[in-house]
């Protein structure tokens, strides 16, 4: 399944749980199930949003064939010095390496100060990415500046 | 013929942390008391490392009830390093949310912390119940107490809405920073604020103040035990302001009948008698923190003893009051407890004069540099008295971060000079009216007000049997 | 800007679960359709500041838990009784129903000894045998605040006290509140919750969905501040604090609408960044707190 297919489904699974999240708020009186189902809609639409922006950036890097293959796309080759220059410090932007690609997340919300849950950026985070985001679709939302030499 | 009793009262409840008394008792007196401190966590440690300016929302986390406390300590601290002059409304707008806080603790300190001592509280939850029989109001003024009992739990959460209404929450709240706050006086949070304080006010003068001398006037024995040493010592708050002059209290520190000026140079920490190693016995903050070490055999506490000029030191509202002139009824037990609820009035007081002097919409805060190496000192006294912070910075980061609190001061073990520390020397000379409901230790020791989130204390695992030794 | 709708049903409904859950139990408790609960709340490894937090609830309130919906048994910072006695009733529960609330992580370091909580049939009582000796048999355990329910700041590096945080020394579920401190609604509407229903629905890190569910930054009222990339380059200004350290993306608990001290003002909204003080990562992972040297411009 390439990472297209992957979003669709996510898509589509977000979608019919909202759904039915909506046919129970119809039913349910209680301000606290319907506080429950709420967080659920409002937790559906974050997962939506995040799906959107992986698809807008998968489709800006294909070359029409619908596939995102940041290999392709990103010429720019950076080696272990050089990545460490972009701790996002200092009007450097905060680049991070994993699994070869080099990806900007200067404005990532999830790397305030440049820094996430303890990591800091300008480095190689492949080993810390796997034992924490291993199959979740994370990098697809990412910006690719380059590849790893 | 002596009777020689050992009394351990473990846990003292109704305090802040976790404090066990140690007490020797022969025929009713006690003859020795050791205060023991039973919650280590190591704060100093874990601020090795760190970034300079996350220290003024670490330290907060050492204590819930006082975290506003360590929050300006470490900004005074982080100023002083940084070569930071807090512009006066910076300083007016910190000093209220720092007054809330001592208006929270008071209020909740006379009712919640001390009137089960001298009150009964309703039945029916097991909370309330106590064993001993020691309740000498009429049930008109006891009934009395209990009704602001639970009226004061609104007048509590108010100060903490005050508080946050600056500060942003409370417990540990965010306004505080280095420069002053965050926020800004508005006409509208001003206003809310002045109508906050004043019902607070109200309640204080109209049924605290009156509930404690009602107290004090069942209680007179209590003006004759727990007086300690009689040293007092404030490192100034509400103090030196540009236009305003000193609101409350200077630095300064009273001594053999006599007031004189404080001199920070003249603090130092012993531990003898405490679980620690280091080079030297007695240090002076900036120099070093030592190390842990239980293989000593005179250490019995984890409490370190801090000296000024070499001796012990009470700190805490009747030290401020004491100093400032205001009080000067006496020093015991019960003296500390009028003087904390007679300070809570003068905090609100105080808290109008500075809401009075805001300008509103000035925003004190900038982008600050942190440099690559230095150190500072913040100075402050606090809720329960004088509180200190001293750090170093090597590589723009904290290389050192060394905390004496109020309670260190009070819970303080013997120093190498074996000298008790205040609240020791304050049970020690008392005479017990039941020595199977000794409930003399816990109303002296509460006086003090302890809070020992931050004093530390190791204790041998074993069993400690009460024995009663019979010497014809 | 920085205020949440309050015609807005859902914040309205998000504001009110506390309250209307804790009423309703009340309301049931003295119809007799269900029981009040018997409360332990042990204060163990941390700064005893989640009881304070407890006494600063508006509605619902200390005096609603104290005197309707719970037997309240035992509370370092609260109970009338010392010493022996007050150790007789904390272990006197064992055998009925109770509930366990525990806040402050709990010290492992030198057999727990770097926390002593009482003297108990003489005896120390360190706060990992209270733990062991009360968790397993409560019908509840829920961890309240930061360091109980993942070690917080009395576990942050490099540990000198060895904390750890309740989960990790029981075998049962707990229930995690965390927050630094817990907010009082947290704790008391799932404490009603519990008590007429059992146990909330929760996340996968048995978390109350009912307050933890969404993130701070998708609820955010300076949201667009964000989208639009304006930031903030200091405390004190009132547009995004993402460039400063802000961790409202990464924290998932609900002060944009309860907000704090009945409801008065909170972390962003006094100009100052969201510390991510109710994440597991608090605050080893959360650090810096404040940086001025982020790059503002992409």
């Amino acid at each position: 399944m390439n990472d297209h297919e992957i979003f669709m489904n996510l898509i589509k699974n977000n979608i019919s749980e909202m759904q039915d999240t909506i046919d129970s708020l119809y039913v349910s009186c209680n301000a606290c199930t319907k506080n429950i189902l709420l967080n659920r809609l409002r937790k559906n639409m974050s997962n939506l949003s995040m799906l959107v922006q992986g698809l807008q950036n998968s489709a800006s890097a294909s070359v029409g064939t619908g596939t995102y293959n940041p290999q392709q796309n990103s010429t720019r080759m950076f080696t272990t010095a050089d990545l460490a220059k972009y701790n996002g410090k200092d009007g450097n932007p905060a680049y991070v390496a994993v699994n070869g690609t080099v990806y900007d997340v200067t404005n990532n919300a999830a790397w305030a100060a440049a820094t996430h849950f303890g990591l800091t950026a300008g480095r190689d985070l492949t080993s810390e990415f796997t034992s924490c985001h291993a199959g979740q679709p994370v990098l697809s939302r990412l910006k690719v500046v380059g590849m790893m030499a | 013929m002596t009777e020689t009793k050992r009394i351990i009262l473990n846990p003292v409840t109704r305090i802040s942390g976790f404090l066990g008394i140690d007490a020797t008792i022969d025929n009713n007196l006690v003859t020795d008391a050791r205060t023991e401190g039973l919650l280590f966590r190591g704060f100093e440690k874990m601020l090795e490392g760190r970034s300079p300016l996350d220290a003024v929302y670490f330290t907060q986390r050492i204590c819930g009830i006082c975290s506003t406390a360590h929050s300006i300590a470490s900004s005074l601290a982080l100023e002083s390093a940084l070569g930071i002059k807090v512009s006066q409304q910076g300083r007016y707008l910190r000093d209220v949310i720092h007054a809330c806080e001592f208006l929270q603790n008071h209020i909740r300190h006379f009712y919640q912390y001390t009137s089960p001592d001298f009150v009964r509280l309703p039945k029916g939850n097991t909370l309330f119940e106590t064993d001993h029989n020691d309740f000498r109001l009429p049930a008109g003024k006891n009934d009395l107490i209990v009704q602001h009992f639970f009226d004061s739990l609104e007048y509590s959460r108010s100060a903490h809405e005050m508080l946050a209404i600056l500060g942003g929450k409370a417990p540990h709240n965010h306004g505080v920073f280095i420069g002053g706050v965050t926020s800004q006086a508005t006409i509208e949070n001003i206003s809310s604020l002045k109508m906050l304080v004043q019902n607070i006010r109200e309640f204080i003068i109209s049924k605290m103040i009156p509930d404690a001398y009602t107290i004090a006037d069942y209680y007179k024995d209590y003006f004759e035990n727990g007086q300690g040493y009689g040293n007092l010592l404030s490192f100034g708050c509400f103090d030196r302001y540009e236009k305003l002059g000193t609101l409350y209290v200077d630095p300064l520190v009273y001594s053999g009948g006599s007031i004189m000026a404080f001199h920070p140079n003249e603090i130092t920490e012993n531990i003898y008698s405490s679980w620690y190693a280091d080079k030297k016995v007695a240090y002076m903050p900036l120099e070093t923190v030592p190390e842990p070490d239980m293989s000593k055999s005179e250490g019995y506490s984890w409490v370190k003893a801090p000296r000024y000029g070499g001796i012990p030191y009470e700190v805490g509202p009747l030290a401020r009051m004491w100093l400032c002139g205001e009080y000067r009824n006496g020093i015991s037990t019960m003296d500390r407890t009028l003087a904390r609820v007679l300070e809570a009035k003068k905090l609100t007081d105080i808290i109008l004069t500075l809401l009075d002097n805001l300008i509103f919409g000035i925003d004190v805060q900038r982008e600050y540099d942190i440099p690559q190496s230095a150190y500072g000192i913040g100075l402050t006294d606090t809720t329960r008295g004088a509180l200190g912070h001293w750090l170093k910075i090597e590589n723009g980061l904290i290389s050192f971060y060394q905390i004496i609190t109020p309670s260190v001061w009070n819970l303080s073990t013997r120093g190498q000079d074996n000298l008790p520390g205040p609240c020791e020397k304050a049970l020690i000379g008392t005479t017990l009216k039941d020595t199977d409901n000794p409930v003399e230790l816990g109303r002296i020791i509460r006086s003090f007000d302890p809070c020992v989130s931050c004093a530390t204390h190791v204790y041998s695992k074993g069993n400690l049997v009460k024995s009663i030794n019979v010497v014809p | 800007m920085n205020e949440p709708n309050l015609n807005c049903t859902n914040s309205k409904m998000r504001l009110e679960t506390a309250s209307v859950l804790v009423h309703k139990a009340i309301n049931a408790i003295g119809q007799n359709k269900i029981k009040k609960g018997n409360l332990i709340w042990l204060e163990l490894t941390g700064c005893s500041g989640n009881i304070i937090s407890l006494l600063d609830g508006a509605d619902p309130n200390f005096k609603n838990l104290a005197t309707q919906m719970v037997n309240f048994i035992y509370d370092n910072s609260l109970m009338a009784a010392e010493g022996e006695s007050a150790m007789e009733k904390l272990f006197g529960v064992i055998g009925n129903d109770f509930i366990l609330a525990v806040e402050g992580a709990v010290s492992t370091k030198n057999d727990g000894l770097y926390n002593i909580i009482g003297r108990w049939r003489g005896q120390a009582v360190t706060a990992f045998d209270a733990i062991k000796m009360l968790g397993e048999k409560a019908s509840y355990v829920v961890a309240v605040g930061t360091c109980a329910s993942d070690g917080g700041i009395s576990a942050a590096r490099p540990n000198p006290a060895a904390c750890v945080g309740t989960q990790n020394l029981l075998g049962r579920k707990v229930i995690k509140l965390p927050g630094c401190p817990c907010h009082p609604d947290w704790f008391l509407g799932t404490l009603a919750y519990i008590l007429m229903f059992g146990e909330p629905a929760l996340d996968d890190r048995n978390r109350p969905i009912m307050f933890y569910s969404t993130l701070i930054h998708d609820m955010c009222p300076r949201r667009p501040y964000f989208d639009q990339g304006i930031f903030a380059s200091q405390l004190g200004e009132e547009t995004c604090m993402f460039k400063l350290g802000c961790r409202g993306p990464v924290t998932r608990v609900d002060c944009p609408i309860r907000k704090w001290n009945n409801r008065v003002n909170w972390p962003i909204g006094d100009n100052s960044p969201c510390i991510g003080c109710a994440m597991f990562g608090f605050p080893d992972r959360m650090e810096p707190f404040i940086s001025y040297d982020t790059t503002r411009k992409e």
